[in-house]
Parts: C-alpha cells; sequence; structure tokens
C-alpha cells in the first residue's frame, strides 16, 4: 500500500466485548461523549472466555483487519475463572497465526472495567491506529489468485 | 517380543494383538490371536506406518469388553495416552507392546522420543531435539511465510484424511465439516481449516506425522503442528502424550500466569 492508499485506508475492526466489564465500559465511553473511532464493531458476548478461537478466525477470513477482545479484568470475571482461559487462548492463537505469516498484531486482547470508559475509548483509538498503518489484512483464502 | 506375545496371548491377558505381518512382500496391518499366532514367523513389527493407534480405537469400540495387545512405536503410545487421558479408551483394556524405532527413521520424522516407555525391541536411538523444518519457517518474515503456506495450502481437496488419521481426531462431530466456520463451496478450503485443526491440536498432537504422511498432495501438515507443539510447550510447558498432566487448554490452574499482550 501507498502512504496516501494508507490514508485513505479505513480498517474494519471487530471487537468481542464481555457485557458485563468492557461492553458496559463502551457504554460509559458513549454517554461520557469520549470520541473514538467509528471503525469498531462490537459483538456483545456474555463473557471473554465465550470468544472461541473460530470466531476470532472467521473474523479473519471474513476480512476483518484487526480484532479486539475486552474482558474484565482479572478476579472480576462474572464466572470467576472465564478470563483465566481467554489469556491462554489468546497467546496461543497469536502464535500461531504469526506462524503462517498472519500479523499477531492484528489481534488484541485487553481488560476493561465497566468503570473504565476512557481506557475503552484510548484503547480502540490506539489499536485502531495501528491497524490503519499495518494496512489491509492479507486475505486468508489458500485460492492461487490471493496467494 | 515374540515370546511376551506368546504369553500374554496363552495367558488370556489380551484377547488379541494389534501388529504388522508381511503379506506378499507388503506389510499389512495384522490381528494375531491364540488360534493364528503359531502360523506367523514374523517379528509384529514390519516397518510400514499405519494408524495404528486409529485402528485400534476401531477396534475398541466395536469390542468394548475385550483387551487388545497393541504394538507401538514411540508416537504410537503418546497417542494412546492421549487417548486415555481424553476418555477414549479404558486403560485395562489395552496392553502397549513397544518398540524402538531406527535412527533413519527418527531423524525422517525429527522425532524427540523415537522409542516407548517400555522397549520389547530393537534399540532406542538418539532423539532429534530440534526440528529444522521448523526452523526454516521461523526464519522467514511474515510475508514470505504467508506466501510459502498459501503455496502448499492451495492444493488442499478438503479430502479429510489428514483428520481421519490423526489418533487425537476422535470427534464424532468435527468443526471441519460446519459450513459456516468454513464455507464448503470453496476448493481449496481457506486457511481457517488448517488453523481451526491446528487450534484443536493444541495440548493434543504427540507429533506421530501421519497427517503429513498421508495428504497426497504433500501439505506440509507436521511443519504446522509441531509448532503447535512447539508452542504449547514453551508457552505452557506441557507436552502432550505423557501418561500425567493434563492439557492447559483443559483445566484452569491455579493461578494466571499470563497477561493479554502489549498493544
Ligand atoms: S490430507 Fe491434505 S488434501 Fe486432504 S484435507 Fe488434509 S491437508 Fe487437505
Ligand atoms: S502429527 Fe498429525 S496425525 Fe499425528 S497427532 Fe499430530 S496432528 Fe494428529
Ligand atoms: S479437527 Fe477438531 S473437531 Fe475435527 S475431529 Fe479433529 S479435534 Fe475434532
Ligand atoms: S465475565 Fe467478563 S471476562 Fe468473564
Amino acid at each position: 500500500m501507498s502512504n496516501q492508499e494508507k490514508t485513505k485506508f479505513e480498517p474494519k475492526v471487530l471487537a468481542f466485548l464481555c457485557t458485563w466489564c468492557t461492553y458496559a465500559g463502551a457504554d460509559l465511553a458513549g454517554v461520557s461523549r469520549l470520541q473514538y473511532p467509528p471503525n469498531i464493531r462490537n459483538i456483545r458476548v456474555l463473557c471473554s472466555a465465550t470468544v472461541s478461537p473460530h470466531h476470532i478466525l472467521k473474523a479473519f477470513a471474513k476480512g476483518a483487519d484487526g480484532v479486539m477482545v475486552g474482558g474484565c479484568h482479572i478476579g472480576d470475571c462474572h464466572y470467576l475463572k472465564g478470563n483465566w482461559m481467554t489469556v491462554k487462548r489468546m497467546n496461543f492463537i497469536q502464535d500461531l497465526i504469526d506462524f503462517v505469516g498472519l500479523d499477531s498484531g492484528r489481534l488484541h486482547l485487553d481488560w476493561i472495567s465497566a468503570a473504565e470508559g476512557p481506557k475503552f475509548a484510548q484503547v480502540v483509538t490506539d489499536f485502531t491506529k495501528k491497524v490503519k498503518d499495518m494496512g489491509k489484512a492479507e486475505s486468508t483464502s489458500a485460492g492461487l489468485a490471493d496467494a | 517380543m515374540r515370546e511376551h506375545v506368546e504369553k500374554l496371548l496363552e495367558e488370556g491377558k489380551v484377547d488379541a494383538v494389534l501388529g504388522q505381518r508381511n503379506l506378499g512382500g507388503f506389510p499389512f496391518p495384522f490381528i494375531y490371536t491364540k488360534e493364528n499366532i503359531s502360523d506367523t514367523a514374523e517379528d509384529f513389527v514390519a516397518g510400514m506406518r499405519y494408524p495404528m493407534p486409529k485402528i485400534f480405537l476401531a477396534m475398541h469400540r466395536d469390542n468394548p469388553d475385550k483387551t487388545f495387545g497393541v504394538v507401538v512405536r514411540g508416537c504410537e503410545e503418546r497417542a494412546l495416552n492421549e487417548m486415555l487421558k481424553w476418555n477414549q479408551i479404558e486403560a485395562d483394556k489395552v496392553v502397549k507392546l513397544g518398540y524402538a524405532c531406527s535412527q533413519t527413521q527418527a531423524e525422517a520424522c525429527e522425532c524427540r522420543e523415537p522409542y516407548p516407555t517400555e522397549v520389547l525391541l530393537g534399540d532406542k536411538v538418539d532423539p532429534v531435539a530440534k526440528s529444522e523444518r521448523v526452523a526454516e519457517v521461523d526464519e522467514l518474515d511474515l510475508g514470505a511465510r504467508l506466501d510459502w503456506w498459501k503455496s502448499h495450502f492451495n492444493r488442499c481437496m478438503r479430502c479429510y484424511a489428514c483428520r481421519d488419521v490423526c489418533p487425537v481426531c476422535f470427534c464424532k462431530e468435527c468443526s471441519l465439516e460446519e459450513p459456516d466456520l468454513i464455507p464448503t463451496e470453496m476448493l481449496p478450503p481457506d486457511m481457517t481449516f488448517h488453523l481451526v485443526r491446528a487450534v484443536h491440536m493444541a495440548g493434543k498432537c504427540i507429533d506421530c506425522g501421519m497427517c503429513e504422511e498421508i495428504c497426497s498432495v504433500h501439505i506440509p501438515l507436521r511443519v504446522l503442528f509441531k509448532k503447535v507443539r512447539d508452542i504449547v510447550s514453551e508457552t505452557f510447558d506441557y507436552t502432550p502424550g505423557k501418561v500425567d498432566g493434563k492439557s492447559p487448554f483443559n483445566m484452569l490452574g491455579d493461578a494466571v500466569e499470563f497477561s493479554p499482550r502489549p498493544l
């Protein structure tokens, strides 16, 4: 991508947000009228641990340029230890996708509580900027046309 | 090995023994019983790689009351251990009869443990600590890695042989056949196909290499799954295939040892 294309490029960022914390944090950011990029599409989930690697892989296959998972801080998960599993999975998937040449930088996990509206806005802003600078994500199609 | 097998059959400790046998100059999986054992001169090991644990699993599912002996290499023993851990087989229904692989085989496999815990036949040879094949991919930059993998994945015809032969792919319903996850109208399938299997192999793959060996279009699947194994052992200090221990993805643990990676 040329620099000019990069400036015009608007990444698609998909976010899986735990309803008990990060989703509420996003809500707070909204009612507090904090600005953050509109590139993000939020999907509300019951717990960050309900986000399967399948969802993440599917998001990239469908053309997401970045995928973010937001969960409760350790100790605050409403299912006690759900997010313990989330962080293990995310670490693993990041290493795995790096090995096949898809950039793990396009996948981000953060703990954002219901009270952290400003943190939500900040993380979304920073992540969107990072993904924008990375440019369009590589297609996961294995077809020759894309290879 | 022979005396051992004869004794097990004689004493009724096992109902049959699954091994290999040369038939017409070609090795086949073969079921040895009290009745046929005296007609067979071979050593139960014919040098060919067959999915022995998977054959045993089918035998076990069809005959849950019978006890079978299984002639196993190192990886095949590890496969049986994983099947046990994932409650696919009953511990008292299987007797492992181990033999060591040759140095040539160990090197071809880049095998870290080319022998089972108890060796009845052959001598233990040197393990290969590090996979050069994985290292070669690690050395590429991201873009080159993607190109390399796509240049292989694009041959996939979605025959599912890699899954069917895999000793730790024993699910009755398989995500790879879920059209919402991996659209069926596309060939070759999206990379997601291989990545989903890679995710499922985390904490399970025992590096037998059967997936790669059976793939008729020679996709270097073992490189992918060796890496999965490396990630799991480096990150979680866990190696599938041992009798004890549980997959880090199968239990929460006593403490959180990880944190999200910085942006
Ligand atoms: S065996 Fe090879 S061709 Fe068949 S599904 Fe697996 S990777 Fe694809
Ligand atoms: S090497 Fe392949 S066939 Fe063997 S356990 Fe791993 S994924 Fe399954
Ligand atoms: S690929 Fe996954 S779902 Fe399919 S049989 Fe293997 S472990 Fe089960
Ligand atoms: S409930 Fe929020 S991460 Fe589990």
